[in-house]
């Protein structure tokens, strides 16, 4: 961002013209591939300043919400604030939802049919597992019964499902 | 990225993979989740693949396989897949990386960076063709494993159901006439689909098992096999029966149990209870006035930190009870809420002493 601009009344009313491009700018940035990893980067050295981690009583959330606060901060170019972040209740898979996504400058459509070929390339059994997890809700006891496995291997399916899809999606990104 | 650190992500991305599911499937508990943190802070690779990992699952809720392709169909397929799946994502980056698995055997093991609980199954599929005396065969070989602390559960493609327990090998060879497993160690269950045509045989070093359609347990402990029959009905005789025609078989019902050591045929069967024996198939250990340097045995074919018992005396102090082979954390509160027992948890022992 030009910050060390000489008129910075024009670029405030630069700024409040482009307001929206702005933002949808920053958002892209951060989707990119070099600022997934600078905010996994701030992620770590705030998550690194917690004195006591074992403290944190609910990691995953603890994850997202400095994410999403990262992100709604443009912290990533500002990293200033570092410390005393305050759990978010909300549930994480909301706030999952407004995470940004880690597979380079992809629009959410691209993303999700690209997903979609990539799932197609999972083994049977993981595909279904991931399917029947995400798609249909299932729990993964129900998943394990569907697939005549133990629950242990239904996780581990979901599990390999999972990561499969980040790597080939890493890959063709 | 080169193929070295290429594999470090990759195994990364599993590893988030593995905990991404263990939050999924409901709350951590405190143990859980101290290790998690742990993991998220080992380097902002952790944080990255986890973040990702995430996205990935939340962004599969809105992908659509083909229209066309039903989730039936989808299923039909899962179904008769050959369990082939854990292979490629294991075999890669067993040697380079050490995993930790989110279900932790041994919660201390948690706090202690450096000694991550190595789970995974190896699998390898072979397809080789074998001349037969009489009949050129093909003939399919499957091999699978666990490592300590590992269980797998495995349907064969005759539909039979081999659950495989802790540091446990087999190789399976299924030919037209015969379905043959070789248990190399450990212990398995078979649960086996009876086919009149075709016999279905257990072998060991020290005992060969020929299924009469049935569920039974084979262990292998030093060279002695332990069979357990929990239903149905097998026979029992001594190692290579294909080549000794005059060997004694014997028949082995429902609750009971035979042992038989390296070259000690015959042996004599004696009644047990095999829901006790099988346990360990809903992650259990069932112990029945045991002396304790057994169940401490038994304990350590499933946890990483093993139990040592520094004072003698307390070797054969007798233990009842049923334990959660996941659980060793209650265990270790059961064994210090007995008298006179002390149990002092290091980073490479569990030692139990006297007071």
């Amino acid at each position: 961002m030009a910050v060390a601009d000489p008129k910075p009344s024009f670029v405030g009313r630069l700024f409040a013209e482009h307001r929206a491009a702005l933002q949808s700018f920053f958002l892209r940035r951060i989707r990119s591939k070099a600022d997934a990893a600078d905010l996994a980067q701030e992620v770590y050295v705030r998550m690194l300043r917690i004195r006591d981690l074992e403290a944190i009583r609910n990691p995953v959330s603890y994850l997202y919400t400095v994410a999403n606060n990262l992100v709604k901060e443009h912290a990533v170019l500002d990293r200033r604030q570092a410390s005393g972040v305050d759990i978010d209740e909300m549930p994480a898979h909301e706030q999952l939802a407004t995470l940004p996504a880690f597979d380079g400058d992809l629009d959410a459509a691209q993303r999700v049919a690209r997903l979609g070929a990539v799932l197609k390339q999972l083994r049977p059994k993981c595909r279904a597992a991931v399917e029947l997890r995400f798609t249909q809700g299932l729990a993964y006891r129900e998943i394990a019964v569907q697939l005549g496995v133990s629950p242990q291997m239904a996780k581990k399916y979901v599990a390999q499902g999972l990561s499969h899809c980040r790597r080939r999606m890493a890959r063709l990104g | 990225m080169n193929s070295n650190e290429d594999g470090i992500r990759a195994a990364i991305a599993e590893q988030a993979g593995e905990w991404f599911v263990a939050n999924d499937a409901g709350p951590l508990d405190a143990q859980d989740s101290a290790a998690l943190a742990a993991w998220l802070k080992t380097s902002p690779v952790h944080i990255e693949e986890f973040l990702a990992v995430s996205t990935i699952a939340r962004d599969l809720k809105e992908a659509r396989t083909d229209p066309e392709y039903s989730l039936e169909a989808i299923l039909a397929r899962a179904r008769a897949a050959e369990d082939t799946s854990v292979k490629s994502l294991w075999s890669r980056v067993i040697d380079t990386v050490w995993v930790r698995p989110p279900r932790r055997w041994f919660p201390i093991a948690a706090t202690t960076a450096g000694f991550a609980v190595l789970i995974g199954v190896l699998l390898t599929w072979n397809v080789s063709r074998i001349q037969h005396p009489t009949a050129p065969e093909r003939i399919a070989e499957l091999h699978l494993a666990t490592r300590h602390g590992e269980q797998l559960t495995q349907r064969l493609a005759d539909n039979s159901v081999l659950h495989l327990n802790t540091d446990s090998a087999v190789s399976i060879r299924y030919s037209k006439s015969e379905r043959l497993v070789m248990l190399m160690s450990g212990e398995a269950d078979f649960e086996v689909a009876h086919e009149a045509h075709r016999a279905f045989r257990v072998q060991t070093v020290s005992a060969e098992v020929i299924d009469l359609g049935t569920k039974f347990d084979v262990r292998l402990e030093q060279g002695t096999t332990v069979i357990t029959v929990v239903e149905g009905r097998v026979a029992v005789g001594p190692p290579k029966l294909s080549q000794n025609h005059s060997a004694q078989l014997i028949n082995l019902n429902a609750d009971q149990q035979i042992r038989v050591a390296e070259g000690q045929w015959p042996a004599a069967p004696v009644a047990v209870d095999a829901g006790r024996t099988t346990a360990w198939l809903h992650q259990q250990i069932a112990f029945d006035n045991e002396p304790l340097e057994r169940v401490a045995a038994e304990y350590n074919r499933y946890i990483s930190t093993p139990i040592e018992i520094v004072t003698p005396a307390l070797r054969n102090l007798r233990i009842s009870g049923v334990f959660a082979t996941e659980d060793p954390e209650a265990f270790i509160a059961f064994l210090r809420s007995l008298k006179g027992v002390r149990v002092a948890v290091t980073a490479t022992r569990i030692r139990v002493s006297g007071e």
